[in-house]
């Protein structure tokens, strides 16, 4: 079959239109971290933060009444304590939700284009350097707009989200971009759709679960006032607890995705290749970032480990991710070579 | 490898409730060394019986002995279970995930004779100060190192060490009745009561009654201060997390199944050649331990045609887009032939050996005529790609030419283009216009030496390189540019070559691994194990039913759960509420004071100013009268 030509045309005008949505979500992001004030209520949940270590039996308790009669008493970390950005400011408010608007925007173009690029070559768009990336932010975006959706208070996660998106957008754009073609013939095989979309979903979130891992490290810090400077910005994300539980649940949650992916690999090597296993560099790169990731999960159950110490295994586990994606491809020869630039 | 709960978690909160409740300082969770597990520590010190177990064996997690940390005094068993428990303790194979992620880099890194025995000779070659010393420390074999296999063996023990103990606890967990409810269940961290005019008996057959019916293994009692119901669910969560490290120690089995009984091998063909599966059939033969030339299965293989496609515009242009392998194979001597079109992710299949298609390449086909005029070769010479324009290199031996042997060793263009006064180079990948440039060698091949020569290069040293000079065309150098159908003449009278065609050769390989079935389907059971370990939540639900003296029944129901953020708040509340419809809830006897408070309190929450609490009082039920039953947000006071 053909390359659709037209096709291929949306498909990059649309990548453009939503690296321009994106910028301008960035900046309404900036803004409103920029009018946030920080608030009684950041300063409240601050201490709630420091406490969040504490036995919760000497945490406040929350007291509910039901319409049956029935009272209820919650003693865990509620998500509606946590600061948010804005704090009370009204016009950080608005430019808050005006964001999320430009990213929801954003990622309806950024969703177009990568499907009209599958569409033009009659095939799933992930199959490059180029291509994968754009589907790789689009996954991080998915995975931060469904946190969204499902209520969760995570527009603090907006403003290096959207930056990481459109970095790795713009970098695709620019220096990695490639013509919608037909695939190599290593790649005639439908285990591109499952391996590769397994591997970018998983990437995407990882990236997530990165961003808030930094947060994580930078707000323990400032609550134990190490970072004098930062502290007012750190008032609007939320506590210490809340930003490890984040990062811990959407690796918990993807970490399976990603052991799927690994696994599916394997599969596809062994019906392409003869092995399942054969340590390609891209093999041992992704079984580097599974062991870290299990260290992690690992981690965080043991005393001692929790805390600072796994999170620091989960930065390290991206980085591995990262370098698996950029160093693999572009410094190591090795059987997943065709991913051309 | 867990030791803790592993991949489960327990809140620093949540230890907290339990250790709280059951009068246990939290301290003695953070005395407890290696194991995250909580639970575990009140478990152990369990000063009231009422608490300690309500939050213990909620894990199945072993004990956790950082007192065994200090090496003890050096009986042999002492020290013995001493390097046993620190082998299976979470902190050696937190280490040993490390060790292993790091050990595994230089793998991708260097070249790995497993991967490309080649790469491995070309870096010795070029870095022959400190190759040796890489060679020793076995980074060119990482994967097959001593080392390497240390690390994963340790990590092997200690899996096996934690997953044993751990399944026979878990077993026994499943076997055993969920544990006694606390005393103060209102300490836990989710709690919802109600009173009722309804007989315990009832309120706690309907409780139990919910919890069955919600899969909970429910257990109940009674006890001084009244009667309860326990239950408990996910322990799934375990199973998951057992079948997930087992199903590791399956994977590390189907590699060593492969390893012994396995082989693999590779062969290049060329068009309307082929091969049998033999010893000798092979250019290349892996065998395990278990198989014998008498294993291979007795199929032959030949080439009939290879044709590849390219990308001929755009930027990816000269990018392959079909690579297709038209072979005929027999299964058996005497079995039928069968023709098939073999591509790189479609295999062909004889008796469980697979024949993939690798690699492929052009071959040259050359005549080359000694001296005396005589035909001293004619055939076809595989050369080897080397970039993305298929340029490929190559040698042509003809030892046997008289006077003197002859040796060609050179370039094939496939579609070569020549800018004047500059080098031809090949401009597309397929063979459109081949063109074949070679310098030309008289005298002793050396190929009788003691050394294996490689077939694409020629060992010139005891060789004279030959005058071959074009007058027509002086940019070539010293090198014959021969397109299809042009000869040369060499000098000396030493004879002629003539370059007759390009036909393609295709690299097979045959492999063969029994333990394919056995990783598979330990790779799906860990998925799923993985799945079920870090998806269920294993959770308590108590409830309880506590006589109030004015003839009515206070009945609560609390939850607790050891994975993080799984605390059953809705369950409880739902449970609660479902009890409260199901029996009669009494009126309460609560002031309307008491009501009007708490909506206030709810306003003040409402406009995002939550009231701090005035008074660390100990919380207590806010009892809605039946008639007055409407929605009250929740409020952020602590009564």
């Amino acid at each position: 079959m053909s390359i659709n030509e037209n096709f291929a045309h949306y498909s990059n005008l649309f990548i453009a239109l939503a690296l321009v949505a994106y910028a301008v979500a960035f900046f309404a992001y900036c803004a409103e971290w920029a009018f946030g004030s920080s608030s009684r209520l950041g300063a409240k949940a601050s201490a709630v933060g420091r406490l969040s270590a504490a036995p919760a039996a000497e945490r406040e308790a929350t007291v509910s009444v039901g319409s049956s009669g029935v009272s209820v008493l919650t003693r865990t970390a509620q998500d509606d304590e946590e600061p948010t950005v804005a704090g009370e400011s009204l016009r950080a408010e608005v430019v808050g939700r005006f964001a999320v608007m430009a990213t929801v925007l954003g990622f309806g173009f950024h969703a177009a284009g990568v499907l009209f690029r599958g569409l033009s070559a009659h095939r799933v768009p992930w199959a490059n350097m180029y291509e994968f990336s754009c589907a790789a932010a689009l996954a991080m975006a998915l995975a931060y707009l469904a946190l969204l959706a499902t209520g969760k208070k995570v527009r603090w996660l907006g403003l290096p989200v959207s930056f990481i998106v459109l970095l790795t957008l713009g970098v695709a754009y620019t220096v990695l971009y490639t013509d919608a073609e037909e695939l190599v013939p290593a790649l005639h095989s439908y285990w591109l759709y499952i391996h590769v979309t397994a591997a970018v979903i998983s990437t995407g979130a990882f990236g997530v679960a990165t961003v808030a891992t930094v947060l994580y490290l930078l707000k323990a810090n400032a609550e134990e006032g190490r970072l004098p400077r930062l502290s007012g910005v750190l008032e609007r994300v939320p506590s210490s607890g809340a930003l490890d539980r984040t990062a811990y649940r959407v690796i918990a949650f993807i970490f399976p995705l990603w052991t799927f992916a690994v696994i599916a690999g394997a599969i596809w090597a062994e019906k392409a290749w003869g092995r399942y296993w054969g340590w390609d560099p891209k093999e041992t790169w992704s079984f580097i970032v599974w062991v870290i990731y299990a260290a992690y999960l690992h981690a965080r159950a043991t005393h001692g480990w929790k805390g600072r110490a796994a999170a620091w295994i989960a930065l390290a586990a991206f980085v591995c991710v990262m370098f698996n994606y950029f160093g693999v491809n572009t410094l190591l020869t090795g059987k997943h070579s065709y991913a051309g630039l | 490898m867990d030791r803790g709960e592993s991949v489960t978690e327990q809140t620093d909160e949540q230890v907290g409730t339990a250790a709280e409740a059951g009068g246990v300082n939290s301290g003695a969770v953070d005395g407890d060394g290696a194991s995250s597990d909580g639970a575990i520590a009140v478990e152990a010190s369990s000063f009231d019986p009422g608490y300690g177990a309500a939050g213990g064996r909620l894990s199945t997690a072993p004990e956790s002995d950082r007192s065994t940390v200090a090496v003890p005094r050096l009986g042999s068993l002492d020290l013995l279970r001493w390097t046993w428990r620190q082998l299976t303790s979470m902190r050696i194979a937190l280490t040993l995930l490390f060790l292993l992620s790091v050990a595994a880099i230089p793998g991708s890194l260097l070249p790995q004779r497993e991967i490309d025995p080649s790469k491995v000779l070309q870096f010795s070659a070029a870095h022959k100060s400190w190759a040796p010393i890489l060679d020793k420390l076995q980074l060119f074999d990482v994967f097959e190192s001593v080392w390497f296999g240390a690390i994963y063996c340790l990590l092997f023990v200690s899996l096996i060490g934690c997953i044993l103990p751990r399944s026979l606890a878990h077993f026994r967990a499943m076997r055993a009745a969920p544990p006694a409810a606390p005393r103060n269940l209102k300490r836990l961290p989710v709690h919802a009561s109600f009173r009722t005019d309804a007989p315990a008996d009832e309120a706690l057959a309907a409780a139990g009654e919910r919890l069955n019916g919600r899969r909970f293994r429910t257990t109940s009692g009674t006890d001084a201060t009244g009667a309860w119901v326990s239950a408990e669910k996910g322990y799934l969560r375990e199973t998951g997390n057992l079948i997930f490290h087992l199903a590791l120690i399956g994977i590390l089995v189907a590699v060593a199944v492969g390893h012994f009984w396995g082989f693999k091998g590779a062969r290049l063909v060329t068009e309307g050649t082929g091969f049998c599966d033999t010893l000798a059939g092979y250019d290349s033969l892996t065998m395990g331990q278990a198989v014998g030339a008498a294993d291979l299965p007795p199929f032959c293989v030949q080439l009939d045609k290879f044709s590849a496609s390219y990308q001929d515009s755009g930027d990816q242009f000269g990018q392959p887009r079909t690579f297709d392998a038209y072979v005929t194979y027999t299964a058996t001597p005497t079995s039928r032939a069968t023709k098939v079109d073999v591509k790189v992710n479609d295999p062909i299949t004889v008796n469980g050996t697979n024949v993939f298609l690798e690699g492929h390449g052009y071959a040259p086909v050359v005549t080359v005529k000694d001296g005396a005029g005589k035909v001293v070769f004619n055939g076809p010479v595989t050369f080897l790609g080397l970039d993305a324009m298929f340029t490929s290199s190559g040698a042509i031996k003809v030892p046997d030419a008289e006077p003197k042997g002859l040796g060609f060793q050179g370039y094939l263009l496939p579609t070569a283009v020549q800018v004047p006064g500059s080098m031809p180079s090949s401009v597309f990948p397929a063979a459109q216009h081949p063109l074949l440039i070679l310098s030309a060698y008289a005298g002793d091949l050396n190929m009788n030496g003691s050394e294996s020569q490689s077939v694409y290069s020629l060992d010139t040293s005891r060789m004279t390189q030959l005058d071959v000079k074009s007058k027509t065309n002086p940019a070539a150098g010293n090198a014959l540019e021969l397109e299809v159908g042009q000869s040369a003449t060499l000098p000396s009278g030493l004879g002629s070559i003539t370059f007759d065609g390009v036909d393609q050769w295709a690299q097979f390989n045959i492999a063969y691994d029994p333990g394919q079935p056995i990783a598979l389907g330990s790779a799906a059971f860990a998925v799923l194990g993985l799945l079920g370990s870090l998806g269920i939540r294993r959770r308590r639900i108590w409830v309880r039913v506590t006589e109030q003296g004015d003839g009515t029944r206070l009945v609560e129901v609390a939850g607790l759960a050891r994975t993080e953020g799984a605390t059953p708040t809705t369950e409880v509340t739902e449970a609660a509420e479902a009890l409260a419809a199901q029996l009669t809830v009494s009126p309460a006897e609560a002031a309307p004071e008491d009501v009007a408070q708490a909506a206030e309190a709810a306003e003040t929450a409402d406009s995002a100013e939550p009231a701090e609490p005035e008074q660390p009082a100990e919380p207590e039920q806010t009892r809605v009268p039946k008639q007055q039953r409407k929605p009250t947000p929740r409020t952020g006071a602590s009564a």
